[in-house]
């Protein structure tokens, strides 16, 4: 289908009910303008090919868009175990799109860092890992503050393989991301774990789908919400379990930190489960700062800001313990106590 | 002449209008251990809670005096900074923060001058080497998923580092092995001779290892017994009865 043909999607869909697609396009919804392509660079091991399979029968306005506006493509394949790749991808001028595709058949760990000035960004990101393989990708979102983001992720598990994906999301003003993961064949693993900070009028809409589609496959997900000022955040996820898909152990969590008055979060998960013998498991909380968490802190000689900042840092790297790929874990770590000091000094 | 650290006047305290201690006076000078006894619900915790500046009690009459100094407005970090110490009965759970960072902030927060990372590290090491604990415990979060006595622990080895000069533990023997109790006590004598202690318990066992120069019974939120460390010792064989009959009478 075409973009041209696509009917703007309705706001009683889950997927655009807080973030209706006028919102996330780059200009006028009829329009499919001229986009630069992000420039990607391997900044430590493996090696980029130009080029990603182009993805057909997509039928989510998303991915049709990114797909029609073009921008680079490039694809990172694996070659042996062990590997930790980082990539940077870079987004500048007005509309900025890449597609990145990975075929990860080994023990590796991609880590992507998304920054860049550009008004729009489109990311969508392309993944299969081989039967038996122990992939883990990261995904850092250290874009401007003052543009959009429209990110799509198409992830395919096969038979024995496990995945593991960590998100952080600090940068753009307005970002849907859209992470969709089907599983091939039994023995597979998928835990998701992402962290988001909320700052000034930021709006962050994660949409996290998880398809059981065979028996035998585990999923987890968490997501930590930390949101300030006047700051929303949303997590929708939606987690199916096929018929006879039986054996399936999935659950999913979202806990959001509220901040300040004016900040919302929304925590919706979502299951269809058509299967009868499985393990399937979902919650949500929402709260302020814990008082009995500050006092401690406190009575330990941190001033109330230094105290609140350490329980946000906490709160967020907590999103991440589910994770067993250390590497991915202290990256993570890394950039997210590196970007927390920065909004502490401005 | 002996040093005041610590000076509870007529202590009154209430929690949503229910009045919690009801006229404490409690004065404690430096190299002294005082110890306070009493019942379930006698207002010990109450007590502790108040001196280090816990936000939800209100003080309603009476005053706390620090190093000489009436100390009811500063906030629970001033304190903190002030040199007071409270090792608290129920220490929080921080997911997310490791012990390590956390001990660094702490003592960064609480001492004047910057903290040297190799001097820091020599320090804590010193200091987790005394209370035996595994180093594998700096990258844990701050009590998330500790025994009890590992919380115990963590609370003691916070102590040490922050170097008070006045220490308050509540219930800090509660939930200990015989082991533990053994290094949690070498931990507060190592303290205890450069400042003031207030040690809240309920068992007379920590006091094999920690000698206290006085001991305290608190009934209905006022001290209405003090002696010296026989008195923990009666207490043990003869329980609260004798001084509730004397006070009613």
């Amino acid at each position: 289908m075409k973009y041209a043909d696509m009917a703007v999607p309705s706001r009683a869909l889950h997927l655009w009910r807080y973030t209706p697609w006028a919102r996330i396009h780059p200009s006028k919804v009829e329009d499919v303008p001229d986009a630069s392509g992000i420039r990607f660079n391997i900044v430590e091991g493996g090696e980029l090919v130009e080029g990603a399979p182009r993805i057909v029968n997509a039928e989510d306005i998303g991915r049709v868009f990114l797909s029609e506006l073009g921008g680079s493509a490039w694809t990172y394949e694996s070659t042996s175990n062990a590997d930790v790749v980082h990539l940077q991808a870079v987004a500048s001028g007005h509309v900025a799109v890449g597609h990145l595709h990975l075929s990860l058949k080994h023990d590796v760990t991609v880590m992507l860092h998304l920054s860049g000035e550009s008004d729009w960004t489109g990311l969508h990101i392309t993944g299969e890992i081989g039967a038996n393989a122990r992939a883990g990708f990261g995904l850092v979102n250290e874009l401007a503050s003052n543009g959009k983001f429209l990110h799509c992720e198409d992830w395919v598990v096969n038979r024995d393989a496990s995945l593991e994906l960590a998100g952080l999301s600090i940068g753009g003003f307005r970002c849907k991301s859209d992470v969709r993961t089907h599983f091939t064949a039994s023995g597979g693993a998928l835990t998701q774990a992402i962290s988001v900070h909320g700052s000034g009028q930021r709006h962050v809409d994660h949409h996290i789908e998880v398809h059981h589609d065979v028996p035998h496959t585990d999923s987890s997900l968490n997501i930590h919400a930390a949101c300030d000022d006047q700051s929303h955040s949303i997590a929708t996820g939606l987690l199916t379990i096929a018929e006879h898909a039986n054996h399936c152990d999935a659950g999913q969590v979202f806990k959001n930190l509220l901040l300040s008055e004016k900040a919302r979060a929304e925590a919706i998960p979502e299951l269809e489960v058509l299967a009868d013998e499985v393990a399937a498991a979902h919650g949500a909380a929402s709260a302020p700062v814990n008082p009995d968490q500050l006092h401690y802190l406190m009575s330990r000689g941190l001033d109330e800001e230094s105290a609140v900042a350490l329980l946000v840092e906490g709160f967020m790297q907590d999103g991440f313990s589910s994770l067993d790929n250390q590497t991915l874990v202290d990256e993570m770590r890394t950039r997210l106590t590196v970007h927390l000091e920065c909004e502490l000094k401005r | 002449m002996a040093e005041e650290i610590l000076r509870v006047e007529n202590l009154h305290v209430s929690v949503e209008d229910t009045p919690i201690l009801n006229g404490m006076d409690l004065t404690i000078n430096r190299g002294e251990i005082h110890v306070i006894m009493g019942r379930n619900g006698a207002g010990k915790s109450t007590l502790a809670s108040v001196i280090m500046g816990h936000p939800a009690y209100e003080i309603t009459e009476g005053s706390i005096h620090y190093m000489g100094t009436n100390i009811d407005e500063m906030s629970v970090f001033e304190r903190a900074r002030a040199g007071m110490f409270l090792s608290f009965q129920y220490p929080a759970v921080i997911p997310g923060v490791q012990v390590g960072t956390f001990l660094k902030k702490s003592v960064q927060s609480v001492r004047d001058e910057p903290l040297k990372g190799r001097e820091f590290r020599k320090e804590l090491n010193g200091a987790m080497a005394t209370l035996e604990m595994q180093k594998s415990v700096l990258s844990r979060y701050v009590n998330d998923g500790f025994s009890g006595g590992e919380k115990k622990r963590l609370e003691i080895l916070q102590m040490l580092l922050l170097k008070p000069t006045l220490a308050l533990l509540d219930e800090t023997d509660s939930g200990l092995d015989i082991d533990a109790l053994r290094i949690v006590a070498k931990g507060i004598n190592s303290v205890a001779p450069e400042a003031g202690c207030l040690i809240i318990t309920h068992y007379q066992r920590l006091l094999d290892h920690v000698q206290p120069h006085f001991v305290h019974v608190m009934i209905d939120g006022t001290i209405v017994e003090s002696g010296g460390p026989e008195l923990a010792l009666k207490l043990e064989e003869q329980g609260y009865e004798w001084l509730e009959t004397a006070a009613e009478a």
